[in-house]
């Protein structure tokens, strides 16, 4: 950061402001007698190892400083005494705002408060010491004195983007239940579905396809989103679906859009508008049956990778995650997957070369494929008994051999 | 979040699942630092325990507060662009910021928020308390007496290949009710309603259990829309959970068949029309009835009437909107994004204005 200092002397109320100085000022080493007034000097220093930023009042007489290590110090009271106000653009309500949360310290003749949270760019940030709100200080007539370091804006030159939608494939079930949305980089949270828009073939986007959920299901590193389309709108015989209809129809022509306003998580929009154009193909409500997947065993003694050829594009996150080889002795193989072939393609390469014998291909029945629907459980269950009677394991096996 | 008077009627009662409530719920806690990575739904226990939901750690914790001072007289919690005055207190602009959750605590009558400082992957969340007199107080966590659920995880066990865990379970709703935390969840991957109750005081090895809810909507079962918001509700003399799903449904559900792996076959007690987004719900009582007040993102609030809600019918025909319990929209409840009980006779929302979010107290309608 800048440097932003201010020299003070009581007397004549040389208070150097200095917004966003650019061209700091070193601290002046406050000279004091006793006949003449208090001189210090405040400034807004960065933290050394490179924390949070911190204002400092330096060169005040010992009697003051030997007040402001009273016990009686309290929060409160030295509230009273330096105080930080964050100030930004928007309107100022009528009571005043609080000051900005920080601890105090007095150290080695240095009046310190470190603010709890980092500056962030664009705030201006107002500290002001006043210490004539200590009783019985000679100071009293003079204060308060304020000292204000704006941080500058970020530079917001977009560059984040839409690197890749799932499912990829050009042609979508009418039941499809979700979309996930990868971007180059970390993306900012809240209010995120007014950038997203799906249009029907005559540009004119459908109305309230997606489940807006408040929480937003990012990923950890806030790179993927999942976007759900709403489930009212793809159930047969339920409210929203008589009311408004589907938000697919087989045969026609969609477009999801990710408008450029979407803010990165520094803040700046994305670098171009997103589109993904699809048609619109039958629903599927069949589960997920992984014997009628292709299983290529690659030789043994090689690293080739084993691929599994599904029936139908599957899930990307979950297709990514739910199916795994346990090796001749059922313990799990190592390995990386790649997904292809628009999520029809599962390629797993393992770390070590593959050890001949009987494999197992362990696929968790929670898997879904692009509408929802898992292994021996469709997305939509139309009588209660049928619940009943579905799977209860929790992962189905393939049997192959490596030679 | 919710109206502890309902959880009292139901602990009278005695007909609820679960554990026996321990002696002290601050018991078996440590003191140290709460290290939340995220804050979502906050919900109070006994004697001030607070449970947030950190959905970036998959976890529950439950901080005693020591917020157990009895409130003396009404307390006074209007605060006028609430959003600006806490970006002013964590440093940030107001836009820099979200109010996630609104909790009152039922014996000191402080309004608790949940809020998340910062839009970006630095973001941090603060618990702020707003004593009476509208004073604003960011809550340490760096000393606290407080005690930790994780919640289960999958991909950590089962993923082959070497990359992070990109699974999260984002919580919607949690609810103390009669040593038992009720969470509701939806993953950002697998498309599952879970509703997880977990014994408290919280124990290493009872992770608690998961049950799946189906609910009877035209001739067709649900069984996988999560739930938006709940709350106890004794139905006659049943205790029951009430459920407001993400599109639309109001479900009951008696509270004793929330046994570990169980399915439960709700009955949907009314539907609201669509275009719903349910947000929060509380339970009150005027004029000798009780009441649901919902709030929802695109219908205001709905005051649903609970006159024989013990005898509906599930609904399982096709109907044109809003069948069942009979509501009204109370038209002059604008812009409502969070709502709890206050008193016998109050609410408090926080409601948005403008770029303001305003901190009110309103007479329950």
């Amino acid at each position: 950061m800048t440097r932003t200092v201010g020299v003070f002397i009581v007397a004549a109320l040389a208070a150097a402001c200095a917004p966003s100085s650019s061209d700091p000022k070193p601290a002046v080493p406050a000279a004091r007698t006793a006949a003449q007034p208090l001189r210090f000097s405040m400034e807004w220093v960065a933290a050394t190892n490179g924390g949070v930023a911190s204002v400092e009042v330096r060169g005040l007489d010992s009697a003051l400083l030997r007040r402001l290590e009273q016990p009686d110090m309290t929060a409160e009271r030295w509230a009273r005494v330096l105080a930080v106000f964050a100030e930004s653009s928007e309107a100022t309500p009528s009571s005043p705002l609080p000051a900005m949360l920080g601890a105090h310290s007095v150290a080695g003749g240095v009046v310190r408060f470190t603010p709890r949270f980092p500056l962030e760019p664009g705030v201006r940030y107002r500290a002001v010491f006043n210490p004539s709100a200590l009783a019985g200080q000679r100071a009293k007539r003079a204060g308060p004195f304020t000292l204000v370091h704006f941080v500058p804006p970020r530079d917001l030159s977009p560059t984040t983007t839409v690197s890749a939608v799932y499912p990829s494939a050009n042609v979508l079930p009418e039941n499809l239940l979700k979309f996930y949305l990868h971007f180059s980089a970390p993306m900012s949270r809240g209010g995120i579905y007014e950038h997203i828009k799906l249009l029907d073939s005559a540009g004119k986007p459908v109305d309230l396809p997606f489940l807006e959920i408040d929480e937003e299901l990012w990923n950890p590193d806030r790179t993927r989103l999942t976007l759900f389309i709403d489930p009212g709108r793809i159930k047969r015989g339920v409210k929203p679906l008589e009311d408004i209809g589907p938000a697919l129809a087989e045969g026609r022509f969609f477009t999801l859009v990710i408008a450029a306003t979407w803010k990165d998580a520094a803040g700046a929009p994305l670098k171009e508008e997103f589109r993904k154009a699809f048609r619109v193909g039958p629903q599927d409500r069949e589960p997920p049956d992984p014997a009628k997947w292709s299983l290529a065993p690659p030789a043994a003694g090689t690293r080739e990778p084993l691929v599994v050829g599904f029936n139908k594009p599957m899930d990307h996150a979950l297709a990514s995650r739910m199916l795994r080889v346990t090796s001749p002795g059922g313990r799990a193989v190592e390995g990386d997957v790649v997904l292809s072939d628009f999520e029809r393609r599962w390629s797993f390469t393992p770390d070590e070369p593959w050890a001949a014998g009987p494999h197992q291909l362990v696929v968790q029945t929670t898997i879904e494929d692009l509408a929802g629907n898992n292994i021996g459980k469709p997305f939509e269950v139309d009588q209660f008994e049928r619940v009943e009677r579905r799977l209860t394991t929790s992962s189905v096996s393939r049997a192959f051999e490596i030679r | 979040m919710k109206p502890i008077r309902s959880l009292l009627t139901l602990l009278a009662c005695g007909a609820v699942a679960g554990a026996a409530f321990a002696a002290s719920p601050t018991a078996g806690m440590n003191e140290g630092k709460a290290d939340l990575k995220s804050v979502g739904p906050i919900a109070f226990g006994p004697e001030g325990v607070l449970f947030a939901a950190d959905t970036k750690s998959a976890a529950i914790f439950a901080i005693a507060t020591g917020d157990t001072a009895p409130a003396s007289g009404s307390p006074q919690l209007k605060v006028e662009a609430i959003n600006v005055k806490l970006g002013a207190l964590l440093g940030t602009a107001a836009d820099q910021l979200t109010i996630d959750d609104l909790a009152v605590n039922p014996v000191s009558r402080n309004a608790w928020l949940a809020v998340t400082r910062g839009r970006g992957t630095e973001a941090a969340p603060v618990l702020v308390r707003v004593k009476s007199g509208g004073v604003l107080e960011a809550v340490s966590l760096d000393k606290v007496k407080f005690s930790k659920a994780d919640l289960p995880n999958p991909p950590a066990e089962a993923q082959p290949g070497k990359k992070g865990n990109p699974r999260l379970e984002s919580i919607t709703d949690i609810v103390f009710l009669d040593g038992n935390v009720l969470v509701a969840g939806l993953s950002n991957e697998e498309f599952a309603s879970t509703l997880r109750s977990i014994p408290f005081p919280f124990q290493a090895v009872n992770k608690g259990a998961a049950v799946e809810i189906y609910h009877g909507a035209h001739g067709a079962f649900e069984t996988r829309s999560p739930v938006r918001t709940f709350v106890p509700f004794k139905v006659g003399n049943e205790p029951s959970l009430l459920a407001a799903y993400q599109c639309t449904p109001l479900v009951q559900f008696p509270i004793k068949e929330l046994q570990p792996g169980a399915k439960i076959r709700g009955k949907t007690i009314a539907e609201l029309g669509n275009r719903n987004r349910p947000l929060d719900m509380i339970v009150y009582n005027k004029d000798g009835k009780e009441w649901l007040l919902l709030s929802n993102s695109s219908r205001g609030i709905m005051k649903i009437s609970t006159d024989n809600i013990d005898k509906a019918e599930s609904i399982t025909t096709r109907v044109a909107d809003k069948q069942g319990q009979t509501y009204q929209t109370i038209e002059a409840w604008t812009g409502i994004e969070q709502l709890d009980k206050l008193d016998g006779g109050h609410a408090l929302v926080i409601r948005r204005e403008g770029s303001a979010q305003n901190l009110e107290v309103l007479a329950l309608p």
